[in-house]
């Protein structure tokens, strides 16, 4: 298994800190609380998904966390206006689809490079939603949360989805055509083009792909609250980045399998809550996420140059 | 240097660009002037750079960063951690507000020391690691004063730097001046500056010609470090309260600046003036926009959703100059193929 052992390690890092939890914090585990912690964090495993796959066509994306507020409240006013809730879900997609189609049109087409790209879309979506919006919370009517079923049915739909979701992006990258021409494109644009694929329209269909992943994720995080805030998806993009990044996504493209995104997302999302029943304050977890993303490109780096050396 | 038959073209195309710049500056003045209350009133004109001069500054140290075809997003949250640190420095351990600033200044350049760091010496991505320091120096900042205090109650004699005019400017402007003077000449009239458009040019050919990539790269970080501590001790004197949400977002309009002045993302080709152009258009829609008071938006009064509104329109225009940019490259370099074309089909001129 030496193949994927960044991902072991991740796993077992992970591992290790829920039995040290097991030990000093056994009610950290009682199965109502631990089940919405675990739903609460799908919509972020969604995205994450979708970034693993931008970093793997050597890309970036850190418009999504705007992308994600701007679905949210896109579905919740289509809800609101009393729509039903297919119609607010097929709205997000669009709407997602649209804001993943301009980062791709921009980047794949134009050639200009995603960081700046997405940094001035964040920018623009995150102002237009506060202009719109002006901030204001968002009432949802009755029977949008948990898909209008009971409290567990609803958490299954959530799990389940994103399981789902894992398994199908997993499937793909690694046994289909279009998958296989990310990894390809991401190692090497060029021999992939000469290889007969198109470097520019894998591109722009990875940066759809994250809009429609946005969309979806937004739409999980709205059904699990009556409210819905237009900051929803504020942070959620380096939360996303870091979770592929630690996951052994190579930032350099070409390299990573999406299920070491899963271990990495639980690792992160469960420093704030450790840090609580370890009883230290809160603070720190920006911190501890900027110093884990370095760590994560500094291991990166260290395989990199070994491979180098050894080959 | 590098290409002495294309340097006139080149020197012509920027003297373009920064005509355009100047040109979209009068139009916003134009228009400021007819919309809002008092925009070229003597006050506000010095209000316009009071309230921006940290934008400018990190701007300018941008600029040899995007030379080089790097980029440093952490600057913004740099000078999060940097004024948190002089509050603290200030106010629980009674230093004195200068040598606390020098302090500010020592640490950001600290800071820039490990972007450069882990940029040259372990060859990893700029975006990446600056993405990581971007969340590393917020969150420090957010720990040392535990998510929500504030440093406030700074003497009269600091606070005069954010405040007070001198000889009839803003105080603050005078250190601008300064830096600007200082990173000019360091882009434009000294091997440093020359290696950068080189490094951003072609890094490998770089190396080949003798340049020092690594040493010469990470002292832009360095240098970018060092700034965003000066920016933030002027942010903190203008304020009179050091918080950790200081800076947020300031990466974006410095980078927007830089862009706009017709330094190319990709690194190679810029120049400090362009720089200096893109930071008065930016700085000037922000204060406009607050100024006009007939004129309504989804309701509400321009002036009360001016920060949004200057925000969104930030980031399209960073748009449309990055599309811009490629778009003329392209254009250009089709122009260029033409007259070679031209050139080696008639290779005997007929006079």
């Amino acid at each position: 298994m030496k193949k994927y052992s960044r991902e072991w390690s991740v796993a077992a890092a992970f591992g290790l800190l829920m039995l040290s939890l097991l030990i000093v914090a056994p009610h950290f585990f009682q199965w109502q609380p631990l089940l919405s912690r675990v739903t609460s964090q799908m919509p972020a495993m969604v995205v994450a998904l979708g970034v693993a796959m931008v970093i793997i066509s050597r890309q970036i994306d850190i418009s999504i966390g705007a992308q994600f507020s701007m679905c949210a409240v896109i579905a919740g006013l289509v809800a609101a206006s009393g729509l039903p809730l297919g119609v607010a879900i097929l709205a997000a997609i669009a709407a997602g689809a649209l804001m993943g189609a301009l980062n791709g049109l921009l980047v794949a087409y134009l050639g200009l490079p995603s960081i700046v790209v997405t940094l001035a879309t964040m920018v623009t979506w995150q102002e237009a939603l506060r202009l719109w919006q002006q901030g204001r919370l968002l009432n949802l009517p009755e029977g949008i949360q948990w898909f209008g079923q009971s409290q567990e049915s609803g958490q299954a739909i959530v799990i389940g989805a994103t399981a789902l979701l894992l398994i199908l992006l997993a499937w793909v990258m690694k046994n289909i055509a279009a998958g296989r021409a990310i990894y390809a494109v991401g190692s090497d644009a060029e021999a992939a083009r000469l290889a007969g694929i198109n470097p520019q329209r894998t591109t722009f269909g990875v940066f759809v792909s994250m809009g429609v992943l946005a969309a979806l994720a937004a739409v999980m995080n709205l059904v699990q609250s009556p409210q819905i805030q237009p900051s929803c998806g504020d942070g959620m993009e380096l939360k996303a980045i870091a979770a592929a990044v630690v996951g052994g996504i190579a930032i350099r493209g070409g390299r990573g399998t999406l299920w070491g995104v899963l271990p990495g997302l639980f690792l992160l999302a469960n420093v704030n809550p450790a840090l609580t029943h370890f009883h230290q304050p809160p603070y720190w977890e920006k911190a501890i996420q900027g110093l884990v993303i370095i760590l994560a490109v500094v291991a990166d780096g260290w395989n990199q140059k070994k491979q180098s050396n050894n080959g | 240097m590098s290409q002495p038959t294309n340097q006139p073209k080149w020197t012509a195309l920027l003297a373009k660009h920064e005509t355009v710049l100047l040109a979209v500056i009068l139009v916003e003045i134009l228009l400021f002037q007819n919309l809002g209350r008092n925009f070229l009133a003597e006050s506000n004109v010095s209000n316009i750079f009071r309230h921006s001069v940290e934008i400018g500054l990190l701007a300018l140290v941008m600029t040899p960063v995007i030379l080089t075809g790097g980029i440093d997003l952490s600057l913004g949250s740099m000078m999060g951690l940097c004024a948190v640190v002089f509050g603290l420095l200030v106010k629980q351990y009674d230093v004195s507000p200068w040598l606390a600033a020098v302090a500010a200044i020592s640490l950001g350049a600290f800071g820039g020391m490990g972007n450069a760091f882990l940029i040259t010496r372990m060859n990893l991505p700029p975006l990446i690691v600056t993405l990581g320091t971007f969340s590393l120096f917020r969150g420090l900042a957010e720990a040392l004063t535990k998510g929500s205090e504030a440093y406030s109650g700074f003497p009269q004699g600091f606070l005069n730097l954010g405040n007070a005019n001198v000889l009839g400017l803003p105080a603050q402007l005078w250190v601008f001046f300064l830096v600007t003077l200082l990173v000019w000449l360091l882009v434009h009239r000294t091997v440093w500056g020359r290696s950068l458009q080189a490094i951003g040019f072609a890094p490998q050919g770089a190396r080949y010609a003798g340049i020092s990539v690594e040493r010469n790269t990470g002292m832009a970080y360095i240098l970018a470090g060092a700034i965003a501590g000066l920016a933030a001790v002027i942010l903190v004197a203008r304020l009179g309260e050091a918080r950790a949400n200081v800076g947020i977002g300031y990466e974006l309009l410095a980078i927007t600046a830089v862009v706009l002045g017709g330094t190319s993302i990709f690194g190679g080709s810029g120049s400090i003036s362009g720089t200096l152009l893109g930071y008065v258009a930016i700085a000037i829609l922000n204060n406009g926009l607050s100024r006009i008071t007939a004129h309504q938006i989804f309701d509400q009064p321009v002036s009360s959703v001016a920060r949004e509104l200057s925000g969104m329109l930030t980031g399209l225009l960073l748009l449309l100059a990055l599309a811009a940019g490629v778009l003329l490259k392209s254009l250009a370099t089709r122009r260029a193929r033409r007259q070679s074309l031209v050139t080696t089909t008639n290779p005997t001129p007929s006079t």
